[in-house]
């Protein structure tokens, strides 16, 4: 990855401006519109269904969920994991 | 970004530090190892407790008031171990700039700003709308970085503290321990075929495609798309990146893509299998392996699970994700040898071997990354104790710390990004034709094999 430092935009003042324009924004979208949005019904369920399935929907990789994702129990019965199903087959 | 060179170079001490500071976790996991139940899962289902785990952690999710993401779900206060963990972030970034000749004394106040903005980029990715629809923080790292430097702009003293690469090379040896490759068998031969067919398949297809048919000028923005899109979202844009050297500005541009579709897809396709009435293992198999990043294909799991009463395919899902997770190491370093050995060299005439000129443009902390996964991976495989130990250091403390280390490595990208070098990457639309054609391409094949495997060739009795 290559790197620059951009140039000093024009003017300290103007910049101070700018910043304090940008966090505003910020602060009103986290702070204002956000907590409408989750309050909003199918938004609402979607967060309360996440955390009652303990989901850490954020997880980048796997280490970040909050269950590792294990073989499953159940996969034994459903799948053959080595080898063709020969049973399957003659039934096929 | 500043680059002396008297000391050593920024891959090295990447290499140097974040072996260490594997090599740190399991030690103290070693050292405090549980006296009871020490190869019981049941025990302890994330690995055996490590003490550094109380030494790092990162805001948590809040709805109204970010006053909340200082305490856990349990109600205990998390401030001290988000506080130490800026400490480890400054610490971090102190033994590089020592390690690569550069005054330590003069890059400690830009570290302890650039710690507090990752902090600050953590607490915006907590938000509950933010972070249960996936938009993970590398965006808001970017974003806070962005309105820093194109406003007041980056001041003087804090440049020297600006080693955005070498903390993400640094948080990739980190990660480099949990791709564990025995992870790659929990789904057998069905998990392995939709995964190490298909993901290849589309990787590469989409990266011709992307530089023959659609002629993008960066081959390396090309690689970073597909590889965002097939194997696993923003870790393996990320990893690709650096091993192919992509500008900043186009990992960017390939993780907003990849974070925007996947949200969109984790509503979407839980839905789209249930009214298709496909069936569940399928779709779970097919939602893993689509999905861009890992969060968003648990959830989909859940919602498909949910909808059907079947649990079924969320465990499907995440196990399939997991294991393209477990591929990340492998294609980096393929992407790293591929870049070094032909791309970087051009038409170029060999003035040594090959294998020698590939060697001198090859990025060197891949090694460590390599070295990383290979040392973890065969402590795994060592017993069920031994398992619970690497399991344990991930995610008490490695798992941890890498993601303060790209999230404070993403806030150095975007300070250093000025908006109108992001123009010329996003005006043209091809990235984003190349980013819809890949993942149709990934949606069809994904289904043709998770049929395949799991509906049918290894379905015992028969298939659904």
């Amino acid at each position: 990855m290559t790197s620059v430092v951009p140039a000093a935009p024009p003017g300290i003042a103007t910049g101070v401006t700018r910043l304090a324009t940008a966090l505003a924004v910020i602060a009103l979208v986290w702070l204002g519109l956000l907590p409408r949005l989750g309050a909003w019904a199918p938004v609402a369920g979607h967060i309360r269904r996440m955390e009652e399935g303990r989901i850490n929907t954020a997880a980048m990789v796997y280490t970040e969920l909050e269950r590792l994702p294990l073989r499953p129990d159940w996969i034994g019965d459903e799948l053959a994991l080595w080898r063709l199903p020969t049973l399957s087959r003659e039934h096929r | 970004m500043p680059a002396p060179h008297r000391g050593w170079h920024e891959d090295s001490a990447a290499i140097l530090v974040g072996g260490l500071l594997v090599a740190l976790a399991l030690a103290v996991g070693w050292l405090w190892r549980p006296l009871t139940g020490a190869d019981s899962r049941a025990e302890h289902p994330k690995g055996w407790p490590n003490p550094l785990a109380a030494s790092i952690n990162k805001p948590q999710t809040w709805d109204a008031s970010p006053a909340a993401a200082f305490v856990d779900r349990k109600g205990k206060p998390v401030t001290m171990a988000i506080l130490l963990g800026l400490g480890w972030i400054v610490a971090v970034s102190a033994a590089g700039a020592w390690l690569r000749g550069q005054r330590v004394t003069g890059v400690l106040p830009g570290a302890v700003l650039l710690a507090l903005l990752g902090g600050l980029a953590y607490l915006l990715a907590a938000q509950k709308v933010i972070h249960f629809y996936n938009l993970e923080y590398p965006l808001w790292a970017l974003l806070v970085g962005l309105v820093i430097g194109n406003t007041v702009g980056v001041p003087r003293w804090l440049a020297p503290a600006l080693q955005g690469e070498y903390l993400i090379k640094t948080g990739l040896v980190l990660f480099g321990a949990e791709v564990l490759f025995s992870r790659l068998l929990e789904l057998g031969l069905p998990g392995l075929l939709t995964s190490w067919v298909v993901t290849p398949i589309v990787l590469v297809v989409t990266y011709l495609f992307g530089v023959h048919a659609l002629k993008i000028p960066s081959k390396s923005l090309c690689m970073v798309i597909s590889a965002d899109m097939s194997v696993c979202g923003v870790s393996a844009a990320i990893a690709t990146g650096a091993a192919c050297r992509a500008k900043k500005e186009e990992l960017s541009l390939a993780i907003g893509l990849s974070l925007a579709f996947t949200a969109l897809m984790m509503v979407a396709m839980p839905p789209f299998i249930r009214e298709m009435g496909i069936d569940p293992i399928v779709g779970g198999a097919w939602l893993g392996g689509t999905i861009d990043a890992t969060g968003a294909v648990a959830a989909a799991g859940e919602i498909l699970g949910r909808d059907l009463g079947d649990k079924r395919p969320a465990e499907v899902a995440t196990t399939v994700k997991m294991i393209q997770n477990s591929m990340i190491g492998l294609i980096a370093f393929a992407v790293a040898v591929y870049w070094s050995g032909w791309v970087d060299r051009g038409a170029s005439p060999l003035r040594r071997s090959l294998a020698a000129e590939a060697w001198l443009r090859f990025p060197k902390f891949i090694l460590g990354f390599v070295a990383a996964s290979i040392v973890c991976s065969w402590l795994f495989t060592r017993g069920a104790g031994p398992a619970l130990w690497v399991d344990g250091a991930i995610d008490g403390f490695t798992g941890r710390l890498r993601g303060w280390l790209f999230c404070v490595g993403f806030v150095c990208m975007g300070l250093q990004t000025v908006f109108r070098e992001l123009a010329p990457v996003f005006v043209s639309g091809r990235p984003l034709v190349l980013y819809v054609l890949g993942q149709a391409l990934n949606l069809a094949l994904s289904l043709a094999m998770a049929s395949l495997t799991f509906g049918w060739l290894f379905r015992q009795g028969g298939g659904p």
